[in-house]
């Protein structure tokens, strides 16, 4: 499959005015993101996400490396007609209308008439926007109804790849779960997206792959499910008495029991067999052997603590 | 079509600002109040009526054309709406001739206002129809054109509050263009360099001031349309070049 977006050793350093240090927003990044995929890039506030997609639309120039979008180099218009972007807290013109601000990006993307009119309806449907707001000016939207209009904004050119900047930050519950369904929606459209997000439960809901940048620097890349799979075992069995219990701690160091099932967490590949052998051995009963998952914030947390050395 | 759709908008979110229409409001009280100062021969009170229409028109439209010229950019990057439009289909050269023509679209609207009006007044007062002053306020619009080339291209660079000031104090320096066509005889070279400097790089904006020439016919202007063309062409000209260096300088400006 070609690569949606192909980084190479992206660098932005920024001069800081106040100490006349150098800030390295974003250093040396290398990434691929594969076309029809949703791409999760998370980091902390100021992990140098904003920066790294500015530069890619050409907002802001790299100070080293280079990138291509759909394959070519950024800043390219042809590849701007085919991709879309929801900035960080999207700010829009408050005077105008929903519909109006759709009419005038899409003009933007030189779509004409009547086909204007048709893509403006169906990517206001596409995101549930009550119709009765379509023709109110912005000023008086609610903060989850700016952001569906923003995603609306970039479904208007039936882009190849949106690249969307923290959609779901700040929105209420039930807007924010409308939300990551809208963007998982697209995502199944088999559309590419570029999601920046630090709202890791979304991304492990909706992404297939995530990249991980700390301080400028990318940390971990990896397909979800392969980072959230741990390799240890979960083993769950019924009967047994303290003995057996006592003797699976010598093993493992861990192990609990109560109501008549005992729970051995975090069982290493190589101690698997030896535990399930003493069960068995006490005249216990194996009740469930699963692999244990750690979530995404799991993982998130342990790459961006291991970093910074705390 | 991109460049249009921008000014399009550009010229919708200018007429929303309030500080525009109290602008507009004021100058057509003060252009239909004018007739009222009814201390004058009718002869002198037709002079002053026009001088003081044309002199209203301009100052309004001074003020209208620099608050515009210099905030239709900075205030994209400032509320951040710039992001979406430049991640679009959009080359940096549309969006700043879109913000450009939004402008001119705008003090045009703002113009047309005040001169319609003025117009109106004329010929009320006089029972007929004043084409010169047509002209007058037509030269206005040049002029400003001209100005608000200056305030968008300063405008690439320089915060609004400085943009403010260079622009009104290069249209103050811009209108002494007798005094500097005088000093380019003088005969101290030093003097004669700067006011040659001065005379030439400053646009021209006295060139404009058709007023006392159109109110006082004791002054004669040999051609008038040829001297109305000049000016246009000068305006035009001298226009182009500061949208285009505008816009070397906005090609390479982070957003
Ligand atoms: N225009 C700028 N000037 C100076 N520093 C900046 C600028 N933009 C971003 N930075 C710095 O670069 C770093 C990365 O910021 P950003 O890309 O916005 O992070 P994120 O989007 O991941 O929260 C931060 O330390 C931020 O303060
Ligand atoms: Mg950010």
């Amino acid at each position: 499959m070609a690569a949606a977006v192909s980084i190479q050793g992206l660098t932005k350093t920024y001069l800081d005015v106040w100490t006349k240090t150098e800030i390295r927003a974003v250093d040396r990044l290398n990434l691929e993101v594969e076309e029809g995929e949703v791409f999760g890039f998370l980091g902390r506030n100021g992990a140098g996400k904003t920066t790294t997609i500015k530069m890619l639309l050409g907002l802001i120039f790299p100070t080293e490396g280079t990138a291509t979008v759909l394959g070519k180099p950024i800043g390219d218009i042809g590849v701007k007609g085919q991709i879309s972007y929801l900035p960080e807290e999207a700010y829009f013109y408050e005077g105008m209308t929903g519909w109006d601000m759709l009419d005038f990006y899409a003009r933007l993307f030189r779509i004409s008439e009547p086909e204007r009119s048709k893509r403006i309806q169906k990517a206001l449907e596409d995101v549930y926007l009550d119709p009765s707001a379509w023709r109110r000016p912005l000023r008086g939207y609610s903060k989850g109804m700016r952001q569906r209009t923003g995603i609306a904004q970039a479904l208007i050119n039936d882009p190849k790849l949106l690249i969307l900047d923290e959609p779901t930050s700040g929105l209420d519950p039930i807007a924010h779960a409308e939300l990551r369904d809208i963007i998982a929606n697209v995502g199944r459209q088999g559309k590419t997206v570029f999601l920046s997000s630090h709202q890791l439960p979304d991304v492990e809901l909706t992404c297939s792959r995530v990249a991980i940048i700390h301080q400028g620097k990318l940390r971990t890349v990896g397909k979800t499910a392969e980072l959230t799979s741990g390799d240890t075992v979960e083993i769950v069995y019924k009967g047994g008495d303290a003995a057996l219990l006592e003797k699976i701690r010598k093993v493992v160091g861990a192990g609990e029991q109560s109501n008549g099932l005992g729970r051995v967490p975090g069982v290493a590949p190589k101690d698997t067999n030896p535990i399930v052998d003493l069960i068995r051995g006490a005249g216990a009963e194996i009740v469930s052997v699963a692999p244990h998952k750690r979530t995404l914030e799991e993982v998130f947390v342990d790459t961006v603590m291991k970093e910074t050395g705390s | 079509m991109v460049t249009l759709a921008i000014a399009k908008q550009t010229l919708e979110d200018m007429l929303r600002r309030k500080i525009l229409l109290i602008l507009l409001i004021v100058a057509v009280a003060m252009i239909a109040l004018g007739p009222s100062v009814g201390f004058l021969s009718p002869r002198e009170s037709s002079a002053v009526l026009r001088s003081l229409g044309l002199a209203v028109i301009l100052l309004a439209g001074l003020l209208i054309t620099v608050l515009t010229g210099i905030q239709v950019i900075p205030t994209e990057i400032e509320r951040r709406t710039i992001y979406t439009v430049l991640s679009k289909p959009v080359q940096r050269y549309e969006f700043v001739l879109g913000k450009f023509l939004g402008g001119l679209f705008t003090v045009f609207v703002m113009l047309a206002s005040m001169g319609i009006v003025f117009l109106g007044v004329l010929r009320y007062q006089e029972g007929r129809f004043s084409p010169d002053m047509v002209m007058g306020v037509i030269m206005t619009f040049f002029q400003m054109m001209l100005l608000g080339a200056l305030a968008i291209f300063f405008s690439t660079f320089a915060t609004p509050v400085v943009n403010f000031f260079m622009s009104f104090g290069l249209f103050i320096v811009g209108n002494l263009s007798s005094v500097t066509e005088s000093l380019l005889e003088n005969k101290n070279v030093a003097t004669r360099a700067v006011a040659t400097l001065v005379h030439y790089a400053i646009p021209n904006f006295g060139n404009f001031n058709i007023q006392n020439k159109l109110i006082h016919p004791q002054v004669v202007i040999k051609n008038l349309n040829m001297f109305i063309m000049q000016n246009v062409a000068y305006a035009i000209i001298y226009s182009a070049v500061l949208l285009i260096l505008a816009i070397i300088v906005f090609d390479r400006r982070e957003v």
